[in-house]
């Protein structure tokens, strides 16, 4: 089996405070393990505080874990070897304002020890890569959130890294930058980069991302490829239905009730009924293949003419609200989700420490 | 190291960015374009200002007995004091009539300057009899057709010096005049040009160092450079720059060095502007100038370090300015309580001169105080107070004999030289508990008191005024008793009734005799025994050689060997001439005499050390003293032909004759304060650290041995501060001391001393050097070590 390109084993980091009224721990991260691999978009997800950036930070040793240990290419996250060989854009790229694209560049490039001719060339490359080719020389004061974006891409891949770390990289990018970030994402994958891609648009992540961990309350709730994380067993079967005999009117107005009695009170029915009385549109939550063949069976039995009949299986999206919780799935967009403190308190964590 | 290159050449971007260096920028240039147009001249000195009259007293004396004294009508005396205004003379006459009148120095001032012009006053053959200098003598030599309207000024004022010998402070012959687009400044300095380049790098290139570098620069740089950090903290900055394989210690430090730019950048502008101009100006080509560039930029660091812990700490500039401002107003209390300390409490008790009867001490202080060592308690007994306003002078004591000190106290001695009212000699008597008791009413304007044999002699700057020995110790008045016969109050007293009938007879014999001792001359207890013919003119130094029963005495370039076997007080003969010798070059330059055996050893500034033969006053040999070194106070070491030289940096050094060429040898003495030589027990008395005596005998091969360790207990204010200012002061960066450090670097000395007076009269300056350097260096080192450690340690 090929040796993982990050190999994170039981990591933990606990923020400490202290404050007048006593001191305080806070688990951000709390014995998260996973491994990405050569060539993989491995994307980490999770509501806010859930201690993605805290991961992200161990892993670029910013943040010293608390215990656990971590690998990079084989090295201990935070030592120079190993984070000469990463690149990482972000979340909200700070450039000093005396900068213009190209210095930038050239000043990210120095301190990544590259050489002079080898920062222009590269520099020219990133530049018509991200975008930004023709407004190198224009100060990063005149530059929009997605260009500093693109900028940010731009100096992540300057000294051809071998693992991209990405937070958030098409925030602040109109659909035409997403696109083009995501390709040079494929384009990178494709080449056999591996890229950490931590973002909260669900919809991106599936896109572009070979492996999904989820995280919340700093635990990992789910790991694998997204077809993996759906739930198999668990499917919701819309069948539409032509009635060979029109429903009484008092049964239209309780037609799930009505169609659950028909189905022996046996599963959970939501029924629709068009303009047009004789069509219903069910949908049964079903667990097991042997069900929709009783449920088919059963319509057929009464004479029903089924006209459309579909097994929809679970979305990225319902597997993160499962995984992390109905409440936390709310979070996700809308307010930072409390987190779990040793006190037996409950602090909300707008975003990790 | 090329990644933290990159994060230090990144800040010089940074700075170079910043609105606020280019205002500084332009505030610079402003301030030396406005500086560019200065200019200056060298111009002969020639006008009088009263402040150049050192001794009123005298002046009022001479030119009273030129007036009066018929003997004098054609004298070149008699033929000044002609010149003086009408209103002037009146007053004049009065002072010959023993009148106390106080003269108007200006008016004298303007009198002298307005015969600049008309030298009807002058007589060739008057003038023979004065001492004329070299300059003079050359210029008279110059035909009157011949010589240029400067050059007969300065002729002039040099005739009406010569004419009034002892009066004029000595002033170099020629002055700076400064200019501003080519108009000149309203007064002129007279001071020489290499005065000049001394004033400018003490203290004109550390005054803008304190203030324009120092205070305006720093501030501008901490306003600037204080959000670098808290900036770089700024999670999209901070974690990109974390991420990148460097050191976190290093890239600290790299932005530590790269904040330093702005001051840098402003900082060269500003110095290589001064240097430029001083040198393009003003002739002051002084390549130490720029050492303020380094000075300021550490300076800044000091600041900058403690900036940046709080930025770290905090993430927050305006915290980080706020707490800097903070330090620096605390640093800058402690700078001040610190100074006053110095100034107040420590530089007054050092020790300036010693004398020592059996296990007693008595010292005179630098704070004008004179003290007695009780050996009971250890501590000092003060006999006479310090003179807050400085002015009185403490005449060095001396032990006349066994249990027998005597001093004297000049009221005003500081800034005149015959100071004011009468002068006692003060006996300190073991019997009477070293009580002061007033003895022999002393000639005016006596400084210094030697002891040759069974005579007492006193030094002024009208001859060498002796008494016998014997008399001095035998002389105890009552405290409210005056004789008042040779005080100027006694002189009106004694006149008055006769002023105003005409100088004639018994009447104006009284006149001269008081006029005389105005002058400093001979009393009824004191017989001048300086041979006529001899004049003394600062600066006057007097040693005794016993071995040839001679004193030597030094007056203005001149160095004269008096034999003492022709000197009979009841006879009124003086002392004779042995030996006569001219030295040219700077004879107005500081000079210090010591003798020792039959040699002596001649200290001027800026010229080599002298050995001279005192038998014939041949020079054997000469010795170059280290580049701006200035010798304080120089002490023969009993008839060994060796001498103490001690300079202002306060460091001992041996000097003896090898094989015909003087050797100079350290002696491991620091911090000292004052050297004498006791005979009796044949020792080196070595006044060190403010008020600590060392008795230390000297072997042949110039090894030290201590024989007595004085250490007396310090109280009061001095406790104060050894025991909470000065760890204080230890513990704190001592920024305000870093100007000093500059003008040691600027002028290339560590110290100097100010006054061309006596050595008791001169303010040694010693310039701390070490102390901030390596108190601001400690400092420095423990802020960045402390923000290494949170920087590295901590989770951003």
């Amino acid at each position: 089996m090929t040796a993982p390109i990050v190999d994170v084993q039981g990591l933990h980091k606990t923020y400490r405070s202290f404050s007048l009224k006593g001191r305080k721990n806070v688990n951000a991260v709390r014995g998260v393990s996973l491994q990405a691999f050569p060539g993989e978009v491995f994307g980490l997800l999770g509501p806010n505080g859930a201690g993605k950036t805290t991961l992200i930070k161990m892993l670029l040793g910013v943040v010293k874990p608390s215990s656990g240990s971590a690998e990079i290419f084989g090295q201990p996250i935070g030592s120079s070897s190993a984070r000469a060989r990463v690149g990482y854009l972000p979340e909200s790229l700070r450039v000093d304002r005396h900068h213009t694209a190209r210095s930038a560049l050239r000043y990210y490039g120095r301190m990544s020890n590259m050489a002079a001719d080898q920062i222009h060339s590269r520099s020219d490359e990133l530049l018509k890569l991200v975008g930004l080719e023709g407004r190198d020389r224009e100060s990063v004061r005149r530059f929009s959130k997605g260009m500093y974006q693109r900028l940010g891409l731009a100096q992540a891949l300057l000294h051809d890294p071998d693992l991209l770390v990405l937070d958030e990289p098409t925030d602040g990018l109109d659909p035409v930058g997403r696109n083009e970030v995501r390709k040079v994402i494929d384009r990178l994958r494709d080449s056999g980069k591996t890229i950490f891609l931590n973002s909260h648009i669900l919809q991106e992540v599936e896109l572009v991302c070979t492996r999904v961990a989820i995280l919340a309350k700093g635990e990992i709730k789910g790991i694998g490829r997204i077809d993996e994380l759906s739930e198999n067993s668990d499917s919701r079967l819309q069948v539409d239905v032509h009635l060979a005999e029109t429903l009484t009117l008092e049964d239209q107005q309780t037609a799930s009730q009505w169609w659950e009695q028909t189905f022996e009170q046996r599963f959970a029915v939501q029924a629709d009924s068009p303009a047009d009385p004789a069509i219903q549109h069910l949908t049964i939550e079903v667990q097991e293949r042997p069900e929709i063949d009783w449920i088919v069976d059963r319509i057929r039995a009464r004479g029903d003419s089924i006209t459309r009949l579909e097994v929809r299986r679970e979305s990225l999206e319902e597997a993160f609200m499962r995984l992390v919780g109905s409440n936390e799935g709310v979070a996700v967009t809308a307010s930072p989700a409390p987190v779990a403190v040793t006190d037996s308190t409950t602090v909300p964590a707008a975003k990790e420490a | 190291m090329k990644p933290y290159l990159a994060v230090v050449l990144d800040s010089f971007h940074s700075a170079f960015s910043s609105r606020v260096l280019w205002i500084a920028i332009l505030a610079i240039w402003v301030f030396l374009a406005g500086l560019a147009p200065i200019g200056y001249r060298e111009v002969y000195t020639t006008e009088f200002r009263w402040f150049d009259l050192d001794n009123g007293t005298q002046l009022k004396a001479m030119l009273a007995r030129g007036l009066v004294d018929p003997n004098e009508k054609e004298t070149a005396l008699g033929r000044i004091a002609q010149t003086v205004p009408e209103e002037t003379r009146r007053s004049l006459e009065k002072v010959a009539r023993g009148e106390n009148i106080r003269i108007d120095l200006e008016k004298l001032s303007d009198s002298f300057n307005e015969s600049l012009d008309d030298e009807s006053w002058y007589d060739e053959k008057a003038w023979e009899s004065t001492v004329r200098l070299k300059e003079l003598r050359e210029l008279d030599e110059i035909p009157d057709d011949e010589i240029s309207e400067d050059l007969r000024r300065r002729r002039a004022r040099l005739r009406i010096e010569a004419a009034l010998p002892g009066v004029f402070a000595a002033m170099s012959s020629r002055s700076i005049m400064l200019s501003y687009a080519g108009f000149d400044f309203p007064a002129m300095f007279a001071i020489s040009k290499s005065q000049f380049g001394t004033v400018v790098n003490q203290f004109v290139v550390p005054l803008i160092t304190s203030w324009l570098l120092g205070f305006a620069l720093i501030f501008l740089g901490i306003l600037v450079t204080a959000s670098i950090v808290p900036e770089m903290l700024q999670p999209g900055s901070l974690h990109l720059l974390l991420s990148k394989p460097l050191s976190r210690t290093m890239l600290l430090l790299a932005k530590f060095v790269g904040a330093l730019a702005f001051v840098l950048i402003c900082v060269c502008q500003l110095v290589i502007g001064l240097y430029l101009i001083a040198g393009l100006r003003l002739d002051l080509w002084n390549p130490r100038i720029l050492w303020c560039i380094p000075v300021s930029v550490f300076l800044f660091a000091v600041f900058y370090s403690v900036s940046m812990l709080a930025g770290l700490r905090w993430r927050s500039s305006i915290l980080a300015i706020g707490l800097t401002c903070i330090f620096g107003a605390v640093v800058l209390i402690i700078g001040i309580v610190g100074g006053y300390f110095d100034g107040s409490v420590r530089m007054p008790d050092r020790i300036s001169r010693m004398a020592f009867d059996g296990d007693d001490v008595v010292v005179s202080t630098r704070g004008g105080e004179l003290k007695h060592l009780d050996p009971e308690t250890n501590e000092w007994d003060v006999l006479i107070e310090r003179d807050f306003r400085r002015s009185d002078l403490i005449v060095p004591p001396v032990r006349l004999a066994e249990g027998q000190i005597a001093t004297a106290k000049i009221r005003n001695g500081r800034f005149n030289l015959y100071g004011t009212g009468s002068l006692d000699l003060l006996m300190l008597r073991r019997e009477s508990e070293w009580e002061l008791e007033p003895g022999l009413r002393l000639p005016n304007g006596t400084r210094r008191f030697l002891i040759c044999d069974d005579l007492l002699i006193g030094v002024n700057n009208a001859g060498l005024m002796a008494t016998p020995l014997e008399k001095a110790i035998s002389t105890i008045r009552p405290e409210d008793e005056d004789d008042g016969d040779d005080s100027e109050e006694a002189a009106e007293e004694s006149t008055g009734s006769e002023s105003t009938g005409s100088a004639s007879g018994m009447a104006a014999a009284a006149w001269m005799r008081d006029l005389l001792r105005m002058q400093g001359g001979a009393t009824d207890s004191f017989t001048n025994i300086l041979p006529s013919g001899i004049t003394l003119t600062e600066p006057v130094r007097v040693e005794h050689l016993p071995e040839l029963d001679s004193l030597v005495v030094y007056s203005r370039g001149r160095l004269v060997r008096l034999s003492l076997e022709s000197v009979d007080l009841e006879q009124k003969t003086t002392a004779s001439t042995e030996a006569d010798l001219l030295l040219e070059d700077e004879n107005a330059a500081r000079s210090l005499l010591a003798a020792s055996g039959r040699s002596l050893l001649l200290s001027r500034q800026n010229e080599p050390l002298q050995w001279f033969d005192a038998d014939d006053l041949q020079s054997k040999a000469t010795l170059e003293t280290e580049a701006g070194e200035t010798i304080v106070s120089m002490k023969g070491i009993g008839q060994s032909g060796r001498f103490a030289l001690l300079n202002t940096d306060g460091d001992l050094s041996l000097v003896s004759l090898r094989d015909g060429a003087l050797v100079r040898e350290p002696m491991s003495f620091g911090d000292v304060t004052a050297v004498d030589y006791l005979s009796d027990p044949g020792v080196l008395a070595i006044a060190h650290h403010l008020d600590r005596i060392d008795w230390v005998k000297v072997g042949e091969d110039g090894s030290l041995t201590t024989v007595r360790e004085i250490e007396p207990a310090v109280s009061g204010w001095r406790s104060v501060d050894r025991y909470a200012i000065t760890p204080l002061r230890t513990l704190t960066p001592q920024t305000g001391e870093l100007s000093d450090m500059v003008a040691a670097l600027v002028s290339g000395k560590s110290s100097f001393a100010i006054g061309q007076g006596q050595p008791d009269d001169q303010e040694v300056v010693q310039y701390k050097i070490a102390r901030p350097v390596l108190s601001c260096g400690v400092f420095i080192v423990v802020m960045l070590t402390l923000s290494c450690v949170y920087f590295k340690r901590r989770d951003f």
